[in-house]
C-alpha cells in the first residue's frame, strides 16, 4: 500500500513532537532548578543575581531567554511551509459531510 | 525610597486615596471611540468575501500580528489578577507563570498548521463545525457547540460585569483604582460606612464594621455570617438589612457603566465581527506593551534598581517573598502578628499559612498555561483563521518576544511595588494602577498616562467580550440555526440572524448582571480551564490520529469536562478536607493529590478518547482519507 499521507500531516506531527519535547525539557529544567535553589532555604543565604533571587534567575529568567532563542530557531529551521488548501466558495458548501 | 519627593510619598501612603481626576475617564472615552472606529474599519474588510467566513472568520486572513497577540494571550481578567498575585506572594509567581516561556511555540507549533489545513478541507467556520465535518457526525458537532455555548456564556457574563465596574471606577473620585474578575458582589467601602452613619446606623456599629473594609463576600450568607460574629444580636437584627443593602455593589453608576459598556461592545462587534474583535484585542495588547515598558523603567528608577527593590520588599514582608512556596501575608513577616489578630477571619481563611505554590502545583501550572492555551476554543478558532504557514511562523517569533517583554517586567514592577508600597490591605489588585500614579506623578501629562494604564483592563475586557460574542453568535447561527433550523438560509437571513443573536446575547448578559446569581463566579472559574480540558484531546485526535472515532471524541469531551467539573464542585461545596495550597479565592477546586483539576481533566479525557476509539469500529476510510491524504486533483 502506498502511503499517501498529506505532507502537512507528516510535518505537522513531527513539529508537534519536537514542541512537546521542548515543553517537557523546559518544565523539568525550570521546576527542578527552582525547587533545588529556591525552596526551604534560609533567608541569610539569599543570593541575588541582577536583583533576581538566584533561583528565579536560573530557573525562570535564563530559560525564558533561552526559549525565545529556541522559538526563533524552531520557527526558522523546523516549521515547513506548506500550502494549506483552498476553500470552496460558500455556495458550494452543502453543510459539510454527513449533513 | 527615602529621598522621594513629598508628593510621591503622599501618593504612596495607602491610607490616602490617590486621585486620577479625569485622566482615566478621558482614556476610557478614547478607548470607546477607538474601538468603534476599528469596528467600522473591520466592517469594510469583512464585506470583501462571503458573509459567513467574512464576519465570523475574517476571510481566513489573519496576519502574524493579529494571530500572535490575540490567540494565546489570556483574558483581560488574568492580566488584572496576575500583578496582585506577584505583589502578594512574591518572586514565586515567576515560577507559577513559568509555563509561558514555551507558550509561543506550543500555542502555534502543536496544532497550528494542521488545524488551519483541516478547517479549509472541512470548510469549517466554527470549532463544532470542524468536529462535525472531520468526524462526519452532526451529533458530535451539536455536543461541541452546546459545550462552547455553555462555557462561553458564563465567561462572558463575568466580563460584562468587570467592564461595568471599570466604567464605574473611572468616574473621578470613585476612590477605587482597579477591578478583579473575582470581584465579590458584597463589599463595604469607607464611603459605604459614612453613608451608613447618615442612614442612622449607630457609630458603635459602624466602628465594628471597620475591619470589613476591603473584604469582599461572594454570597449574602457569607456576609451575614460575618456580621453576626462582629455585632451583638440586637445590633445585628436592627441593622443587618441596611448594611447588606449598602454593601451590594450595584448602584446607579454601575448600571450606567453596564449600559455604556454593553452598547459599545455590541455595536462594534456587530459592525466588524471577528475582525473587529481581533483588531481591538491587538490594539490593546500593543498599548499594554508600551504601558508596561514605561512603567518598568519608572519603577526600577523609583525603587533604586531591582537588587534594592528585592531586598526592601523582603524587609517589608518575610522570607517567603524570595523563596518557594511563596509568601503568605497573614501569617508571616514583621506585620503578621497584629494583622492576623485584627483581620476578620473569613470562612475560607485558614489559621495556618497557605502554601501558594508547592512542588505539585508548580508542575501543574506548567501544564495548565501551556495546554489550556492550546485547547481553548477561542485559540482554536484563531488558528483556523490564520492566513498561511508563514503567518504561523512569524507569530511564534512575535509572541515569544512579546511574552518575555510583558510578564517578566510585570513581575519586576510588582516587586518594586512591594518595596515602594509596603502594604495594600485588601486592595492588592490596585498595585499596577498605584504604581502608575506613583511613577507618573511628576511627569507632564502624568495623569493621562496613569489614566491610560488604569483604563487598560477596560480595553482587555472589551476585546475579550467581543471575541466571546463572535464565538457565541457563530455557534448560534452556524451550528444551530443553519445546521438544524434553516439549512437553506440565504446570506441575508444569516446576516440578520447573526445580528439578532449578538443583540440577544448582549441583552441576556445585561439582564444577568443586573441581578447577579450567586455561585455564577464558581462556574466562571471552572469554565476557563474546563473548556480547554474538554477540547484539547479531541482537537489533537482530530488533527493527527486516523483511528480516532466519533465515540472516542465524544468520550474525550465528556470525560474531560466532567472530571474538571466534579473536582471544582467537590472544592466549592467543601466536601473535601481543607487544603492549604494555591490561591486564596472563594471558589477553589479540590486539588486531588495536590494537582490542579485541569491536569486530571486532560488525563481522563485522553484515556477515555483513546480507549473508546479503539473499542469502537474504525472510522470510514473514505472520510479519513479525505482529511489526511494528499488532495487528488478534482
Amino acid at each position: 500500500m502506498i502511503d499517501n499521507t498529506d505532507p502537512v500531516v507528516r510535518t505537522g506531527r513531527r513539529e508537534a513532537l519536537i514542541v512537546v519535547s521542548i515543553w517537557l525539557t523546559a518544565a523539568i529544567w525550570s521546576v527542578t532548578t527552582s525547587y533545588w535553589l529556591g525552596y526551604n532555604r534560609p533567608v541569610e543565604e539569599l543570593k541575588l543575581i541582577w536583583g533576581f533571587p538566584e533561583w528565579t534567575f536560573w530557573g525562570v529568567a535564563v530559560p525564558w531567554v533561552v526559549c525565545v532563542i529556541i522559538s526563533w530557531i524552531f520557527g526558522a529551521l523546523f516549521v515547513h511551509d506548506a500550502h494549506l488548501g483552498e476553500e470552496l466558495p460558500e455556495e458550494a458548501d452543502e453543510l459539510g459531510l454527513g449533513g | 525610597m527615602m529621598n522621594l519627593p513629598p508628593d510621591l510619598l503622599a501618593a504612596a501612603d495607602t491610607s490616602k486615596m490617590p486621585n486620577v481626576g479625569y485622566g482615566a475617564l478621558i482614556a476610557l472615552v478614547v478607548f470607546i471611540f477607538a474601538s468603534l472606529w476599528i469596528g467600522a474599519l473591520a466592517n469594510r474588510k469583512t464585506r470583501e468575501g462571503s458573509f459567513m467566513t467574512g464576519f465570523f472568520l475574517g476571510n481566513r486572513g489573519l496576519g502574524a500580528w493579529a494571530l500572535a497577540l490575540t490567540a494565546t494571550v489570556q483574558s483581560g481578567g488574568t492580566f488584572m489578577g496576575f500583578p496582585s498575585l506577584v505583589y502578594t506572594h512574591g518572586w514565586i509567581v515567576a515560577l507559577w507563570i513559568g509555563g509561558y516561556i514555551v507558550v509561543p511555540i506550543t500555542g502555534f507549533g502543536i496544532l497550528g498548521k494542521r488545524l488551519a489545513q483541516l478547517s479549509r478541507r472541512t470548510e469549517a467556520i466554527t470549532v463544532p463545525d470542524l468536529f462535525r465535518s472531520r468526524f462526519g457526525s452532526p451529533a458530535l458537532g451539536l455536543v461541541a457547540s452546546l459545550f462552547i455555548l455553555l462555557y462561553l456564556s458564563f465567561m462572558m457574563f463575568a466580563q460584562f460585569k468587570a467592564g461595568a465596574i471599570v466604567m464605574k471606577t473611572a468616574w473621578p473620585g470613585s476612590g477605587v483604582l482597579s477591578v478583579n474578575e473575582d470581584q465579590k458582589p458584597f463589599a463595604l467601602s469607607e464611603k459605604d460606612l459614612a453613608a451608613l452613619k447618615e442612614d442612622q446606623v449607630s457609630g458603635a456599629v459602624v466602628e465594628k464594621l471597620a475591619p470589613l473594609i476591603g473584604h469582599g463576600f461572594s454570597t449574602e450568607r457569607e456576609m451575614t455570617a460575618q456580621l453576626k460574629s462582629l455585632l451583638s444580636a440586637e445590633e445585628y437584627t436592627e441593622t443587618k438589612d441596611r448594611i447588606v443593602k449598602r454593601s451590594k455593589q450595584l448602584d446607579r453608576l454601575y448600571l450606567y457603566g453596564l449600559a455604556i459598556f454593553s452598547l459599545t461592545v455590541v455595536a462594534y462587534t456587530l459592525m466588524g465581527g471577528f475582525l473587529a474583535a481581533v483588531w481591538t484585542d491587538m490594539f490593546q495588547s500593543v498599548l499594554m506593551f508600551f504601558g508596561v515598558m514605561v512603567l518598568l523603567f519608572a519603577s526600577l528608577h523609583q525603587a533604586g534598581g531591582l537588587d534594592n527593590a528585592t531586598r526592601t520588599a523582603l524587609k517589608n514582608t518575610g522570607p517567603g517573598y524570595v523563596y518557594g512556596p511563596g509568601y503568605d501575608d497573614k501569617f508571616e513577616g514583621p506585620k503578621a502578628a497584629p494583622n492576623a489578630k485584627t483581620a476578620p477571619r473569613m470562612a475560607y481563611d485558614a489559621a495556618v499559612p497557605r502554601e501558594f505554590l508547592p512542588l505539585s502545583l508548580a508542575l501543574s501550572f506548567f501544564c495548565v498555561w501551556v495546554w489550556s492555551g492550546v485547547g481553548s476554543p477561542a485559540s482554536l478558532v484563531r488558528l483556523m483563521a490564520s492566513q498561511n504557514t508563514q503567518v504561523i511562523r512569524r507569530s511564534i517569533y512575535l509572541l515569544s518576544v512579546y511574552n518575555l517583554g510583558i510578564y517578566l517586567p510585570l513581575i519586576v514592577i510588582c516587586i518594586c511595588g512591594r518595596a515602594l508600597i509596603p502594604e495594600l490591605p485588601g486592595q492588592t489588585d490596585e498595585i499596577v494602577p498605584r504604581m502608575a500614579l506613583l511613577a507618573t506623578a511628576d511627569w507632564p501629562g502624568g495623569s493621562l498616562i496613569a489614566g491610560m494604564i488604569l483604563a487598560a483592563p477596560f480595553g482587555a475586557v472589551m476585546s475579550t467580550v467581543s471575541s466571546y460574542l463572535v464565538v457565541l453568535s457563530s455557534g448560534l447561527v452556524r451550528d444551530i440555526y443553519q445546521r438544524f433550523i434553516r439549512p437553506q438560509a440565504t446570506p441575508g437571513e444569516l446576516r440578520k440572524a447573526a445580528y439578532l443573536s449578538m443583540i440577544f446575547v448582549g441583552a441576556v448578559a445585561v439582564a444577568v448582571n443586573i441581578s447577579p446569581v450567586a455561585y455564577l463566579q464558581a462556574f466562571i472559574v471552572f469554565s476557563a480551564t474546563g473548556s480547554a480540558a474538554t477540547f484539547l484531546i479531541p482537537a489533537i485526535m482530530a488533527c493527527y490520529w486516523r483511528r480516532a472515532t466519533v465515540a472516542g471524541a465524544l468520550a474525550g469531551m465528556i470525560g474531560g469536562a466532567s472530571t474538571v467539573l466534579s473536582l471544582y464542585l467537590l472544592g466549592i461545596l467543601e466536601k473535601t478536607p481543607e487544603q492549604r495550597i494555591g490561591q486564596l479565592t472563594s471558589f477553589r477546586p479540590y486539588y486531588l493529590c495536590e494537582v490542579d483539576p485541569f491536569v486530571w481533566g486532560v488525563l481522563v479525557s485522553g484515556l477515555c478518547s483513546v480507549l473508546v476509539s479503539l473499542l469502537t469500529t474504525p472510522p470510514d476510510q473514505k472520510l479519513v482519507s479525505k482529511m489526511f491524504d494528499k488532495e487528488t486533483a478534482a
